[in-house]
C-alpha cells in the first residue's frame, strides 16, 4: 500500500442540529426527521437507513410538527404560523400556506381510508386556541373549517400540545396527547406522568409516574396496542396493552421496556410496526427494532444510531492543501499545516507550521447552505442556497487572501443540489433540483454558460451526486431512483446509463487513467463500471459473483467519499464514518471465512503467512469517527475526524442526574 | 432495471421477496419511487450473461411465453412514443408561455395606477415625520439585521392620504416576517419551560464528568481546561511579546 503521512484534522467544528420532530410513513417505510434549524431529512429505512433526501433549513422556520398525509405527501407546521408542503421529487418546498392563527403547535392528518371522512384532512392546532381543518386536494391544501376551543368532536386522532393543567409549584405543561379509537386519551406532561383519561366521562383512569423530568413525546402504533414515550432524561419507555391474566380478555396498559440511548431530551418519538424511533437534542437518531416484532433475528434487528451526516460536507483543494468546511450558515477555509520532521510507522510528527484559518464566509439571508465546493486549484469557491448560487474568486498574495464575488449569475440557476469543479478548474458543473445539469466555463473574472443537459421528459429527478473524470471528458450524475447517467463533456451528449439498482447511491467517483466509474450503494455494495467500454469491469463481476465479506456488508454507515491514487490505478480509497479502506484490485478477494480486518502482521512472520492472509481489502480503523478522507498527493493523506465528545460538549444543558457518591 | 441474483446476505428475505429471474422488472419502477423489498445484495450483470449462470441455480428456468414478451416490447415502444410526443408538446407549451410572459411583463411593470398617483401626490414633509416615529423600531430592526449579516435596508414608510380619509402605511413585508413577536413569544415559552428556572438542568461538563468521578481511579472533569478564560489577556500578551522581540532585535542590531 505504501507509506503515507496523514494530516489528522480535528478543527472542523461540526455540530449537527438537534432533532425536533420525527414522522414515520408506513406505506413506503420512510422516516421524515425535522431538525431545529428547519432542515427536514428523509431516511429510507429499507435501504439500510440511508438518508436519501433532505430539504435545507431556514432561519425563520421553527418546525413543531411534521406529518405524512395521504400516502406520500409531507407537511410541516411551525411557530411562524405556516404550513409547508414538501415536494419529494423536486426536493424543494412546494408552497407555504399561512394558517392565520399564530404559531402552530401541532398538526395531524386523518388516517386515510377512514369511513368518517371522505377526503383527506389535515388538522392544525394554533396558538389562539383554535383548531383549523384543512382539506387536502391533489395540488395543495384548502382551509375548510375552524373549530373553536374545546369544541372538537368527531375527531379520530388528534395530537395537541400546550395546555395548562393542574397547578403545582410550576405550571404543568402537557407536552403530548394521543387519542385512541376506543376513547382513551393518553397525555404526557412535564411532571413526568403518563395519564390515561376516559373521553366519555372526562375522568382520569390511570396515572403512571415514570420519570422525575418531563415526558416530552408520545407516539402510538397503528394497531394501538403499544405506544412509546420519550423523557427529558433521554430514556424512552415502551407501553403495551397486555391481558391481565393469561386467559382473560381484559387488557391493561403496562410499562414494559425502558431504553436509554440518549443523553439529552428526547423530543420526538415514532412507532413503526417493528421498531421504536427516537430523536432529540443530542442529535442522534436511534432506531430500536422490537425483538418480538422482528421475524428474522439477524443483524437487521440490531440497534441503529445515526449520528454523522450521510453526505460529504468537506471539499479539498489538493494543490494548495486547502479544506473547505460547510456549515449551515457559513463556510470556513483552512490551510493545512506542514511538518519537516520524518519518522517511522505510528509516530506523531510535530507541526512546523500550524493550520491556518484563512476565510470565514458568511452567507447572506436566512437560508441554509445546501452544497459547496472548492476548485482543485484553490481559486474558486462555489456554494448554493435554496434561491441562489454564489461563486467567488480567490486570489492568494503571499500570506493574504483576496475574495471577489462573481455577480450576475444566470437567472435560470436557482438552486443547486450539487456543485463540482473539473480537475483543471476550468469548468463548473451544477446539478440543479429541476433535474438539469448545467456546465459553465470559468474565465478569469467571470464565467460563460456552455451547455445544459435536460432531464428526460416525464421524470423530474433531482440529481444528487456528481463525479468528474480527472481528464475532464466524462461527467457522472446519479439521481434518486434511475441509474447513474454518464455524459460526454467534450461532445456534450449522454454517453450511457449504468443500470439502476434498488439501493440509492451514496458515493460516486471516476478513476484517473482507466476512467472506471466506482459507485457505492447504501447496502454497502461497490460496483465498478468502465465508461469507455460501457460495461462492468472484470473485477466488479468477480466480486459480485463471490459476494462481499459479511462483515463488510454489516457496516452501519454509508461510504461517503471515494478517491484514487494518481499513479496506481489498481487502488481505490474509500471511507465511511468508522473505517477507511484501500481496495487493491490486484490482490485476491476475501471470502467469508477469511479475516476481513487484518492489520499488518509483525514483520517476523513468514512471507508465506502474509501472502496467505493478504487480501484486497486493507482496512484501517485508526482514525474515527471520520468525516472525510482524501489523498492529497502520492505520500499524504488527510483525515478529518470529529470526536463525539466534541459534539456533546456544545449541546444544550441536559437534565441533572444525581448519582450516589458524586 | 438490472436483474440481480438473489444472494445470502444480511436480509435473508422470504422467497416471495426475491426478485424473479426471468422477467424484466416493471417499467414503473424506473420512473416512480422505488419502494419496497430490498432485494438481497446481488450481482449486477448485464442481461446477456444470464444464460451462463443458469446452471448454477437450483430452480428450473422460467418459461417466458411469446405473448408476454411481445406485450412488453409493445409497451416499451408505446412508452418511447409517449416520451417523444411529450417532448414535442412541452416545447410548444414553453414557446407559448414565453410569448405570454413577455406580454404579461409589459403590463405588470407598473403598480396599479391609483396607488401610484396617491404616493406621488402625498406631501413630501410626511416622509420626514414618519421615520421619526418609527425610529426606535427601525433602529432595533436595523441592529438585528446587521447582526444577521444582511444589508441594512431602510423600511420604506409613507403615509398616504386616500379619498376615504383613512391613512395607510406601506411596509415591506419581508422585514416583518422574521421578527414576528408571537413567534418570539412562543419560542421563549418553550425555552423557559425546558431550560428556564425551576427545571433541573446541569452543565454538559458536569454531566460528562459524572462517570469520571465514580471510577476507581478518579479522573479530572471532561472539560477541565477552560480555554475561554482570559482570551483578551492572552492576545495582549502575544502582541506584547512580538513587539518586545522586535525592539530587542532592533537594539541588538544597532549595537
Amino acid at each position: 500500500m505504501g507509506e503515507f503521512k496523514v494530516h489528522r484534522v480535528r478543527f472542523f467544528n461540526y455540530v449537527p442540529p438537534g432533532i425536533r420532530c420525527v414522522a414515520y410513513n408506513n406505506q413506503s417505510n420512510r422516516l421524515a426527521v425535522s431538525r431545529t434549524d428547519g432542515t427536514v431529512e428523509i431516511y429510507n429505512l429499507s435501504a439500510n437507513y440511508f438518508q436519501e433526501k433532505f430539504f435545507p433549513g431556514h432561519e425563520s422556520r421553527a418546525t413543531e410538527a411534521l406529518c405524512w398525509a395521504e400516502g406520500q405527501r409531507l407537511f410541516s407546521a411551525g411557530l411562524n404560523g405556516e404550513i409547508l408542503e414538501y415536494d419529494l421529487q423536486a426536493l424543494n418546498v412546494k408552497y407555504a400556506l399561512d394558517a392565520f392563527g399564530g404559531p402552530i403547535w401541532s398538526m395531524t392528518a386523518s388516517p386515510s381510508g377512514s369511513q368518517l371522512l371522505v377526503s383527506k384532512r389535515l388538522l392544525v392546532g394554533c396558538e389562539d386556541g383554535s383548531v383549523k381543518l384543512f382539506q387536502i386536494t391533489p395540488d395543495n391544501i384548502q382551509f375548510e373549517r375552524n373549530f373553536d376551543r374545546q369544541k372538537s368532536s368527531a375527531v379520530r386522532k388528534m395530537i395537541v400540545d400546550r395546555q395548562y393543567m393542574g397547578v403545582s409549584k410550576r405550571k404543568c405543561i402537557v407536552w403530548g396527547v394521543a387519542f385512541l379509537s376506543d376513547g382513551t386519551i393518553i397525555s404526557v406532561d412535564s411532571a413526568g406522568k403518563v395519564q390515561f383519561w376516559d373521553s366519555a366521562t372526562g375522568t382520569l383512569v390511570k396515572s403512571h409516574l415514570i420519570s422525575n423530568a418531563d415526558v416530552q413525546s408520545i407516539a402510538v402504533a397503528d394497531q394501538e396496542d403499544s405506544f412509546v414515550v420519550g423523557t427529558a432524561e433521554g430514556t424512552i419507555f415502551h407501553f403495551q396493552l397486555v391481558s391481565v391474566t393469561s386467559n382473560s380478555s381484559e387488557k391493561q396498559w403496562v410499562r414494559t421496556k425502558p431504553f436509554q440511548h440518549h443523553t439529552h431530551d428526547v423530543r420526538a418519538v415514532a412507532h413503526s410496526p417493528t421498531a421504536l424511533i427516537s430523536g432529540g437534542t443530542d442529535t442522534h437518531l436511534v432506531i430500536r427494532p422490537l425483538m418480538e416484532k422482528v421475524e428474522v433475528k439477524n443483524y437487521d434487528a440490531a440497534l441503529r444510531k445515526i449520528t454523522f451526516p450521510h453526505r460529504c460536507l468537506i471539499s479539498c483543494s489538493k494543490k494548495k492543501q486547502l479544506l473547505l468546511f460547510q456549515f449551515a450558515h457559513h463556510l470556513e477555509l483552512w490551510r493545512l499545516g506542514s511538518t519537516v520532521a520524518t519518522g517511522k510507522n505510528g509516530d506523531t510528527l510535530p507541526l512546523s507550521k500550524n493550520a491556518d484559518h484563512l476565510l470565514h464566509l458568511k452567507t447572506k439571508g436566512p437560508e441554509n447552505i445546501i452544497c459547496s465546493c472548492i476548485s482543485p486549484c484553490g481559486s474558486w469557491i462555489a456554494y448554493s442556497t435554496v434561491s441562489r448560487v454564489f461563486l467567488y474568486r480567490l486570489n492568494y498574495e503571499r500570506d493574504n487572501i483576496n475574495l471577489k464575488r462573481v455577480s450576475k449569475m444566470p437567472a435560470f440557476l436557482r438552486s443547486a443540489l450539487q456543485i463540482m469543479f473539473s480537475e483543471d478548474s476550468k469548468k463548473l458543473f451544477v446539478a440543479s433540483n429541476q433535474g438539469s445539469l448545467h456546465i459553465f466555463q470559468l474565465l478569469e473574472g467571470s464565467f460563460k454558460h456552455l451547455h445544459t443537459f435536460q432531464p428526460q421528459s416525464g421524470t423530474v429527478e433531482a440529481m444528487c451526486l456528481l463525479a468528474v473524470s480527472p481528464d475532464g471528458n466524462w461527467l457522472a450524475a446519479s439521481g434518486t431512483s434511475a441509474g447513474v447517467h454518464v455524459y460526454n463533456v467534450k461532445h456534450l451528449k449522454l454517453h450511457c446509463t449504468v443500470p439502476a439498482y434498488n439501493f440509492p447511491v451514496t458515493a460516486l467517483a471516476i478513476a484517473p487513467i482507466t476512467n472506471n466509474l466506482v459507485i457505492a450503494h447504501s447496502d454497502q455494495q461497490v460496483f465498478e463500471y468502465s465508461i469507455p467500454e460501457k460495461q462492468y469491469t472484470e473485477w466488479s463481476r468477480n466480486i459480485q459473483k463471490q459476494g462481499f465479506h459479511h462483515l463488510w456488508l454489516q457496516r452501519d454507515t454509508p461510504i461517503t467519499h471515494i478517491s484514487f491514487h494518481p499513479k496506481r490505478p489498481m487502488h481505490i480509497l474509500l471511507h465511511d464514518a468508522y473505517m477507511f479502506c484501500i481496495i487493491d484490485k490486484s490482490l485476491p478477494l476475501p471470502n467469508d471465512k477469511t479475516l476481513l480486518y487484518n492489520p499488518l502482521p509483525p514483520t517476523n512472520e513468514s512471507d508465506v503467512f502474509r501472502r496467505r492472509t493478504a487480501h484486497a481489502f486493507k482496512i484501517s480503523k485508526i482514525y474515527k469517527p471520520l468525516l472525510f478522507m482524501d489523498l492529497l498527493d502520492e505520500r499524504t493523506l488527510v483525515a478529518v475526524e470529529r470526536p463525539l465528545d466534541d459534539i456533546i460538549a456544545q449541546l444544550p444543558p441536559p437534565i441533572k442526574k444525581k448519582k450516589f457518591g458524586t | 432495471m438490472v436483474q440481480l441474483r438473489p444472494r445470502a446476505s444480511r436480509t435473508p428475505a422470504s422467497a416471495e421477496a426475491m426478485v424473479d429471474e426471468g422477467q424484466p422488472a416493471s417499467e414503473e419502477a424506473e420512473h416512480g419511487l422505488l419502494l419496497g423489498q430490498p432485494s438481497s445484495g446481488a450481482a449486477a450483470e448485464p442481461l446477456e450473461d444470464e444464460d451462463g449462470e443458469d446452471e448454477l441455480d437450483d430452480e428450473a428456468p422460467e418459461e417466458l411465453t411469446f405473448a408476454s414478451a411481445q406485450a412488453e416490447a409493445r409497451e416499451e415502444e408505446r412508452r418511447v412514443r409517449e416520451t417523444v410526443r411529450r417532448d414535442k408538446t412541452l416545447l410548444k407549451e414553453k414557446r407559448k408561455r414565453r410569448e405570454e410572459l413577455f406580454i404579461e411583463q409589459k403590463k405588470r411593470k407598473l403598480l396599479p395606477d391609483s396607488l401610484l398617483e396617491q404616493l406621488t401626490a402625498a406631501p413630501h414633509t410626511d416622509i420626514k415625520k414618519s421615520p421619526g416615529k418609527l425610529k426606535e423600531v427601525n433602529l432595533q430592526k436595523k441592529n438585528e439585521e446587521c447582526e444577521k449579516g444582511s444589508d441594512s435596508k431602510k423600511v420604506k414608510v409613507q403615509k398616504v392620504q386616500s379619498a376615504s380619509q383613512k391613512s395607510y402605511l406601506a411596509l415591506r413585508l419581508k422585514d416583518q416576517d422574521l421578527r414576528d413577536s408571537r413567534q418570539q413569544a412562543a419560542k421563549a415559552f418553550i425555552h423557559n419551560s425546558l431550560y428556564g428556572p425551576g427545571t433541573n438542568r446541569t452543565t454538559v461538563n458536569k454531566f460528562l464528568s459524572l462517570d469520571n468521578k465514580r471510577l476507581p481511579v478518579k479522573k479530572a472533569a471532561a472539560q477541565f481546561l477552560n480555554h475561554a478564560w482570559g482570551i483578551q489577556k492572552k492576545q495582549n500578551a502575544k502582541r506584547f511579546k512580538r513587539r518586545w522581540m522586535f525592539r530587542k532585535m532592533k537594539t541588538n542590531k544597532s549595537k
